[in-house]
C-alpha cells in the first residue's frame, strides 16, 4: 500500500524523469527484439519494424504505462488547474471580486465560529465540567430574579438531595494585606474543603484543605493561587508554614495551587463582586450554622451524580425548595434553581450568539449567490470554449469537473483569505473586549475553526460552482457552433431571456434585507437604551473602591474617622469640585438589599414581600453624583453615624405613600431595629444598566467597611484618581484602593455586549448588502454589454436615449423591488427570534422596516445607474459595425 | 510462424509474469522471451501489454524495479518479486490449479 502510493507521488512529481525511464525500457526492448531479427537474418530496416509491431505502436504502449501508473486522475486534476488559474488570469477582474465576495463570506463565518467554539464548544477547564452546576434562589414573584444562598438552604440541600454527589459552600471576602512594603486588597474565597477538589484544583506545593477545617478551631490557614504566590512571595519554594496578616489577623500558608487552575466571576459570581480570587480560606461552619437562614450571600456548587441530568437534579431541589418555602414562610414565586456551570458561563449570550450566526450564514448564501452569478457570466462568455472542447471529445463529466475544479480553486483560495479576515477581526473583538461577554480571554483559533473553514471552502466551492457548471454543461453543441462570435445566449436586453441570473439577483437582495432590518433594530434599539437617563450624571466622575477593613476599623467610629478625613482632603483636592461615598455604586457588581419595614404600611394579602435595595451613603454623595433631590434634603453632617434619617427614592416613595408626602414618615428594616425619618427623596438611578429595572432603594447615613469614593471633577477625571488614591494612602497605607474608573466607563461597559450584538451584525448586514449591490451591478452591467446590440438597434430605429435608459433603470428596479417585496416578508418572519435582544423597540417596527427597503431601493437603483448610462452611450453605428 | 499459438486468457498474464520472476529478477525483454521458449512458443505474449502489466504490478507493489547492467552490458530495468508478489502468485497459482481442474472435470464428465 505504501509503495503503491510513494510509486504514485514518484510519477506525479517526478513524471518528466519517469517518463524517460520508460522510454529507456522501451527503448531497450526495441533494441533487443530488433537485434534478435537482424540474428534471423531480417533486414535492419524491417527489425525495427517488426520489433515495434510487436510493442503494438510505441506510443500506445507508453500512454498505457502511463495509465498504469495510476495517476491518470492526479494528471487530469493538474491539468485543470493549471487551465484554471489561466482562465483565472484572464479575467482579474472577476476573479477579484469572487475572491473578496467569498474570503468576506467564509472569513466572517470562522471569525463568528471561533467565538462560538471558545464560548460554546469548548469544555470548562474543570474535572466533569457538564456535572457540575450552581444554585441560585429565586423569586421573579417580588423582583429578585436571583439571590445567594444561605448556610442553612446548604445544609438542607446537601443532607436531603438525592443527585449530586459532592457539593460545596462559598463566599468570598476582600482582605487588606498586612505586613508588606504597599497596602494590597487580596480576593479570598472561603469554601468548604470539597470546593477545590471539585474544580479539580491540584496543589503545586502543600495541600488544599483538609475535612477536618470545615469545623471552627483548625486553625487559620490559607491556600494560595499560583500568581499570588509569584507576586507577593516571588515564587519562594519554602513559602509553606509562612504567615500572611489579612485584616491584621495572622494565616499560615498551607499549600500553592498549580498554575493552570483557573477560577473568575464568569463561572462562580460570588456575592462581593470579585473577579479572580487570589487567595483561598477555610469556611469553618459550626451547628449554628445548619439552621441559620438569614445570610443569603454564598453560593452553592454541586456535582451532579453520573448518568443524572439537570432536569432530574432540578426535580429533587424543587422538592426541597417547595418544603423551605412553606416552613420559612417564602413568597410563593420562591424556587431554588440548579444551573449547569456552562450555562451559568455562557447563558445569557447563547441567545445573541445564534442569531449572529443565522445572519453570518446569510452573509455566506449572498456571497455564494454573488460568486455563482458571476461565474454564470464567465461561463456564458466560456460557451464557446466549451462547446469546442466538447467537440473534440470533451465529455459532459469532464467538462463540469473542470468547472468545479476551478471553483473549488476559488473557494479554497477565498477560504484561505477568509481565515487572514478571521484572525483580524478577532483580534478586533479581543480590543473591542466587550467586557461582560464570558471567556473571551481564551478567544482564539484551533483545529476545529480550521476544519470548519476548509469544510465551508469546499461546500460553497460545490454550491456556487455546480449551478454554473451545470448549465454550461448542458450546451448544445449546434447551436453554439453555428452562431456567431458572440454565442448563442447573446443578443437579449431583457432579463427575462437569463431568469436564472435574475433569480439568483432577486434571491441576494431577498437575503440581505432581514439582515439589514435585523442590524437596524438592534441600532435603534441601542439608541432607545442610550436615551434612557441613568439618574446621575456620569459626565467628569471617576470613582474607586476602598476597604477599610483591617482589625482598626472594627471600631465603628475608627472608621467614620478615616472616611472623615479622606472626605475632606479630597474635598479640597484642586480640580475637584464634589465627592461623596456610597457602599453600592450604580453599574458596580456591589449590591445589598432586605426587607424593609414601613410605618402605617399594611400589605394587601397575598403580596409578595417587599424588597427594597439598601446603601450607605456620605453626606455629598448625591451631590456629587448630581442625583436630583425631589422633595426634602440632603443628608447633613450631624446624621452621619446616626440611626436616625433616610433618604428614599422615587421608586419608593410612589410606592408606599402615592398620595402623599414622604417626608417625616418612619421605616425601618425589621422590629429590631430603630425606625428612621424619610428627610429626603431622590430620584431614580439605574443601578443595575441602563435596560434593567431597578428595586425601590433607601439610603442610610452611614459609612460601610468596603465603600466606592467618588469625585467629579473639573479636567480629565481620570487623571484625578491617582492624586486621589494617593490621599487614601496618606492617611492609611493599609486600605487598599481598586477598581478605579470613571462613570462614563461604567456605563460604556455596562452596554458592552448589546453594542458587541450590534456592531457585529450592522458589520454583517453592511458585508451583506455590498455584495448584494456588487451582485446586481454585475448582472446589469452583463444584461448591457450582451444587449449592446438591440441596443444600436433600437437607437438606429429611432428609440430616444432617455428610453434606453429608463428601460434599463425598469428592469434592475422591478428586480430589486421583488427581492425587497420577498425580503420584507422574510424579515417579518425572522425579526420575532430577536425580540429579547431588543429594548422599547418591536420587532416588526414599522419605521426600521421602511427605512430599510428604501435604502435597499436606493442602493439597487444607484447599482443600475451605471449600466444604464453606459447603455446610453451607446453609438449605434459603431456598436452596429463590430459584428 | 509456428501454427496454433494460443491467445492469453484475460488476466493471466499477470499470473505468468509473477511466475517468471520468481526465478530471479529479470527486465522486460528476458521475460517475454522467457514466456515464449517456456511455451515452446505455443503462447503469444502480447508485447504491447507487458510493459503496462509491469507498471501496474510496480504500483500495486507485486514487485520492484532497479537499474543494472544487463548480460549485453547495457542498463536495463530489472523487475523483481516482493513478498507481497510472492504471496499473490501463490495464491493465483492455487486458484488457477483449481479452476483449470474443475473445468477439465466438467468437460471430462458431462
Amino acid at each position: 500500500m505504501l509503495s503503491g502510493l510513494t510509486h504514485r507521488f514518484r510519477a506525479l512529481f517526478r513524471r518528466k524523469a519517469v517518463d524517460q525511464e520508460m522510454d529507456e525500457e522501451l527503448a531497450y526492448h526495441l533494441d533487443r527484439e530488433a537485434e534478435k531479427y537482424r540474428r534471423q537474418g531480417v533486414s535492419n530496416n524491417e527489425a525495427i519494424r517488426l520489433a515495434r509491431m510487436s510493442l503494438r505502436g510505441v506510443e500506445q504502449s507508453r500512454q498505457e504505462c502511463r495509465e498504469a501508473r495510476g495517476t491518470k486522475s492526479l494528471e487530469i486534476l493538474g491539468q485543470d488547474v493549471r487551465y484554471g488559474l489561466r482562465m483565472l488570469r484572464k479575467t482579474p477582474g472577476v476573479t477579484f471580486l469572487i475572491l473578496l465576495s467569498l474570503a468576506i463570506g467564509i472569513g466572517a463565518n470562522t471569525a463568528l465560529f471561533s467565538v462560538t467554539n471558545t464560548l460554546l464548544l469548548r469544555p470548562l477547564p474543570y474535572p466533569h465540567p457538564d456535572r457540575l452546576a450552581l444554585l441560585w434562589l429565586r423569586s421573579p414573584g417580588i423582583g429578585i430574579p436571583q439571590d445567594w444562598p444561605s448556610p442553612g438552604q446548604y445544609h438542607d440541600i446537601r443532607t436531603q438531595n438525592h443527585v449530586f454527589d459532592q457539593t460545596a459552600i462559598l463566599i468570598d471576602e476582600s482582605f487588606a494585606l498586612g505586613g508588606m512594603s504597599k497596602s494590597m486588597k487580596v480576593d479570598a474565597i472561603e469554601a468548604s474543603s470539597s470546593f477545590l477538589p471539585m474544580l479539580g484544583a491540584q496543589p503545586l506545593l502543600g495541600r488544599v484543605f483538609l475535612p477536618a477545617e470545615d469545623h471552627p478551631g483548625k486553625g487559620n490557614n490559607v491556600v494560595l493561587t499560583y500568581g499570588f504566590w509569584k507576586d507577593v512571595f516571588g515564587g519562594a519554594p519554602g513559602v509553606l508554614g509562612r504567615s500572611l496578616e489579612l485584616n491584621g489577623k495572622t494565616y499560615t500558608v498551607v499549600g500553592v495551587l498549580e498554575r493552570d487552575f483557573r477560577l473568575n466571576r464568569e463561572a462562580i459570581p460570588t456575592i462581593g463582586g470579585i473577579d479572580k480570587p487570589q487567595i483561598f480560606l477555610p469556611l469553618p461552619m459550626d451547628s449554628g450554622d445548619e439552621t441559620n437562614y438569614g445570610p443569603e450571600d454564598f453560593n452553592i456548587l454541586a456535582r451532579l451524580k453520573p448518568g443524572v441530568t439537570p432536569q432530574q437534579a432540578q426535580a429533587d431541589i424543587d422538592r426541597i425548595a417547595t418544603r423551605l418555602r412553606i416552613e420559612k414562610h417564602r413568597d410563593p414565586s420562591f424556587t431554588i434553581s440548579v444551573v449547569p456551570l456552562m450555562e451559568q458561563v455562557v447563558g445569557n449570550i447563547r441567545g445573541s450568539l445564534l442569531i449572529l450566526f443565522g445572519a453570518v450564514g446569510f452573509v455566506l448564501l449572498i456571497a455564494c449567490t454573488n460568486v455563482a452569478n458571476l461565474l454564470l457570466s464567465r461561463a456564458t462568455a466560456r460557451q464557446k470554449e466549451i462547446a469546442v472542447r466538447s467537440a473534440l471529445g470533451a465529455g459532459r463529466r469532464r467538462v463540469i469537473r473542470q468547472l468545479l475544479t476551478e471553483s473549488l480553486m476559488l473557494s479554497l483560495a477565498g477560504g484561505a483569505a477568509g481565515l487572514a479576515i478571521a484572525a483580524a477581526s478577532l483580534k478586533t473583538i479581543r480590543t473591542m473586549h466587550p467586557g461582560n461577554i464570558p471567556r473571551l480571554d481564551e478567544l482564539g483559533m484551533d483545529y476545529r475553526v480550521f476544519a470548519f473553514a476548509f469544510a465551508t471552502s469546499v461546500l460553497t466551492g460545490i454550491a456556487f460552482g455546480l449551478l454554473p457548471a451545470l448549465r454550461v454543461a448542458r450546451v448544445d453543441l449546434n447551436t453554439m457552433l453555428k452562431a456567431g462570435s458572440r454565442g448563442a445566449q447573446q443578443g437579449g436586453l431583457s432579463i427575462r431571456r437569463d431568469r436564472l441570473r435574475g433569480v439568483l439577483v432577486i434571491a441576494e437582495l431577498a437575503i440581505s434585507l432581514p439582515l439589514l432590518v435585523g442590524a437596524g433594530l438592534l441600532v435603534r434599539s441601542f439608541m432607545r437604551i442610550l436615551d434612557v437617563p441613568p439618574g446621575f450624571n456620569p459626565d467628569h466622575v471617576v470613582s474607586m473602591q476602598l476597604s477599610a477593613e483591617g482589625v482598626k476599623y472594627q471600631d465603628h467610629a475608627q472608621r467614620v474617622e478615616f472616611y472623615n478625613t479622606l472626605e475632606q482632603r479630597v474635598r479640597q483636592l484642586p480640580g475637584v469640585t464634589a465627592e461623596g461615598v456610597v457602599t453600592a455604586l450604580p453599574l458596580t457588581p456591589a449590591v445589598g438589599w432586605g426587607e424593609v419595614d414601613v410605618e402605617g404600611y399594611v400589605a394587601p394579602p397575598n403580596q409578595p414581600e417587599i424588597q427594597v435595595d439598601q446603601r450607605l451613603a456620605s453626606v455629598d454623595y448625591f451631590r456629587a453624583m448630581q442625583i436630583p433631590l425631589a422633595e426634602g434634603r440632603w443628608f447633613t453632617p450631624d446624621d452621619m453615624g446616626k440611626n436616625a434619617s433616610v433618604i428614599v427614592d422615587e421608586k419608593m416613595a410612589h410606592f408606599f405613600w402615592p398620595h402623599s408626602e414622604a417626608l417625616g414618615k418612619h421605616v425601618r428594616n425589621s422590629s429590631k431595629d430603630p425606625w428612621l425619618t424619610v428627610v429626603g427623596v431622590v430620584g431614580v438611578v439605574k443601578e443595575y444598566g441602563l435596560n434593567e429595572d431597578t428595586r425601590m432603594v433607601m439610603y442610610r447615613p452611614n459609612f460601610g467597611s468596603t465603600a466606592y469614593l467618588v469625585a467629579r471633577t473639573a479636567s480629565d477625571p481620570a487623571a484625578m484618581a491617582d492624586t486621589i488614591a494617593a490621599q487614601v494612602r496618606e492617611i492609611d497605607p493599609e486600605v487598599p484602593v481598586y477598581n478605579i474608573a470613571t462613570m462614563d466607563q461604567r456605563l460604556k461597559d455596562s452596554m458592552a455586549r448589546q453594542r458587541f450584538s450590534m456592531t457585529m451584525l450592522a458589520a454583517f448586514a453592511v458585508f451583506a448588502v455590498v455584495l448584494a449591490a456588487v451582485g446586481l451591478f454585475g448582472v446589469m452591467a452583463y444584461l448591457v454589454e450582451q444587449g449592446t446590440g438591440e441596443i444600436a438597434i433600437r437607437m438606429a430605429l429611432g428609440a430616444q436615449r432617455n428610453s434606453v435608459l429608463r428601460m434599463i433603470l425598469r428592469q434592475g428596479i422591478l428586480l430589486a423591488c421583488a427581492g425587497i417585496a420577498l425580503g420584507l416578508a422574510g424579515a417579518a418572519l425572522l425579526t420575532r427570534l430577536m425580540a429579547s435582544l431588543l429594548y422599547h423597540v418591536s420587532a416588526y417596527d414599522m419605521a426600521t422596516f421602511a427605512a430599510v427597503a428604501l435604502l435597499l431601493l436606493a442602493i439597487a437603483v444607484t447599482a443600475c445607474v451605471f449600466p444604464a448610462l453606459k447603455a446610453m452611450r451607446v453609438e449605434p453605428m459603431q456598436a452596429l459595425r463590430v459584428d | 510462424m509456428t501454427p496454433e499459438r494460443l491467445e492469453l486468457p484475460q488476466g493471466t498474464l499477470d499470473l505468468l509474469i509473477l511466475r517468471t520472476l520468481a526465478l530471479e529478477p529479470m527486465h522486460g525483454w528476458a521475460i517475454s522471451e522467457r514466456l515464449q521458449q517456456i511455451s515452446h512458443h505455443a503462447l503469444q505474449v502480447p508485447q504491447g501489454s507487458l510493459y503496462p502489466a509491469l507498471h501496474r504490478l510496480e504500483r500495486q507493489g507485486s514487485i520492484k524495479a532497479h537499474w543494472a547492467a544487463s548480460e549485453n552490458n547495457r542498463r536495463a530495468k530489472y523487475y523483481q518479486l516482493t513478498r507481497v508478489g510472492l504471496k499473490q502468485l501463490e495464491a493465483e497459482t492455487a486458484a488457477w490449479r483449481k479452476l483449470t481442474a474443475t473445468v477439465s472435470l466438467v468437460l471430462d464428465e458431462a
